[in-house]
């Protein structure tokens, strides 16, 4: 490369650089906070309406108990299962086209899961938790369409993402906590109980002082209590975890939603783009720890103490 | 009377999000120094380093997203 188409280089992303900024600093002004603040009337075409939230999902067909995050999740679930149907038809040895690229998710998912679980149990989670990463990760993509939460019908936005419904979220959270315990008794069968139920020390150390042995018992006494103890805060851990599965992935994307609705308020050009790709990743990121948290839940659930 | 439980709305939002963002704050900037340590003594394990900072971050932010859902649900349904 010259010094001469070097420095055009240089001079064009300078140049761009410039005009971007000139671009926040104008749709800032223009726009009706910024305008407040400078003292100049708003421009018409960037007075952005007020972001309005409402946390429960609206039905825009008033005499249908059809709301606008089912609408989605049902579009989800179509791309999804049109994805995979599509693509592995006339399945090839050597991929290409779609089904490369499903075989290259599903590789990777599947080294995932493996690498904590091992062949046999990483075979028992592979399905739901993937299934579970996809369905998020849907949602969460889909939603940065343009159009959703912006055509109406009725005045109502015909379009919201999935997971900013409280109701998907736990829906997600109460089939993972289900699978967990499930896979937890298929594992261990019965003895799986024990790891809520823990009376063996206790009975122990009770069986030693009625046999005469109190230094013994005094002892194991304090351990047997601390066991049943914790086994009773596992129940807690259990259900608590329901809980923070669902808040972390709504709350995160509500989030999302609103501080992007809030940017193109206050400044409507450039600068909200920066927050979409955000939006985009933490989309994935989130569906990766929902998906991953239940795959670690289920490897302790199944692994085998000593 | 009314007005009363509008501004000890607002201000509780306030608090819970103010508050709750604190405690995430130190605890990302703590494993963005632990990840930066961890990459100065150990350079070639760049990508490990990433991926689980950034699995990380996402559980420490979780918290502050707790908070954010206690102010939403002060301001627009309590």
């Amino acid at each position: 490369m010259t010094e001469k188409s070097y420095r055009g280089g240089l001079l064009k992303i300078v140049v761009l650089a410039i005009a971007l900024f000139a671009m926040i600093i104008i749709s800032f002004i223009g726009s009706e906070v910024g305008s407040g603040i400078v003292g100049s009337k708003p421009i018409s075409f960037l007075n952005v309406e007020a972001p309005k939230y409402h946390p429960a999902p609206e039905r825009p067909f008033h005499n249908l108990p059809i709301t606008n995050t089912m609408i989605t999740a049902w579009i989800s679930i179509v791309v999804l299962g049109g994805l995979f149907f599509f693509g592995t038809r006339n399945m090839k040895l050597v991929p290409t086209g779609l089904q490369n690229f499903l075989e290259l998710i599903v590789e990777a998912a599947a080294n995932f899961i493996e690498d904590p679980a091992g062949e046999k149990h990483g075979r028992w989670f592979f399905s739901v938790c993937t299934t579970i990463f996809l369905f998020v990760v849907g949602n969460a993509w889909l939603s940065l369409i343009p159009g959703f939460e912006t055509i109406s019908v009725n005045g109502e936005p015909l379009f919201r993402n999935a997971n900013t419904d409280l109701n998907v979220p736990a829906a997600l959270a109460v089939v993972s906590f289900c699978f967990v315990e499930y896979w937890g008794f298929k594992a261990k069968g019965i003895a799986y109980l024990k790891t809520f139920f823990h009376f063996g020390p206790l009975w122990q150390a009770i069986k030693f002082i009625l046999a005469g042995n109190i230094k013994a018992g005094a002892g194991g006494l304090l351990n047997g209590f601390v066991a049943v103890f914790a086994g009773l805060l596992e129940i807690l851990s259990h259900l608590i975890r329901m809980m923070s599965f669902t808040f972390r992935l709504f709350g995160n994307m509500t989030a999302g939603m609103i501080l992007v609705m809030i940017m193109l308020f206050l400044i409507p050009w450039v600068l909200p783009t920066i927050f979409y790709g955000m939006e985009a990743f933490f989309g994935f990121v989130q569906a990766m720890i929902f998906g991953g948290l239940t795959l670690g839940f289920a490897c302790a659930a199944v692994m085998e103490e000593e | 009377m009314e007005i009363w439980a509008d501004v000890a709305k607002l201000i509780g939002a306030g608090l819970a999000i103010g508050l709750g963002a604190l405690g995430p704050g130190i605890g990302i900037g703590i494993l963005g120094m632990g990840a930066m340590n961890a990459l100065g003594r150990n350079p070639e394990a760049r990508g490990a380093i990433m991926t689980n900072m950034i699995l990380a971050i996402a559980f420490a932010e979780a918290v502050a997203i707790y908070a954010l859902v206690v102010a939403i649900l002060l301001i627009f349904v309590a």
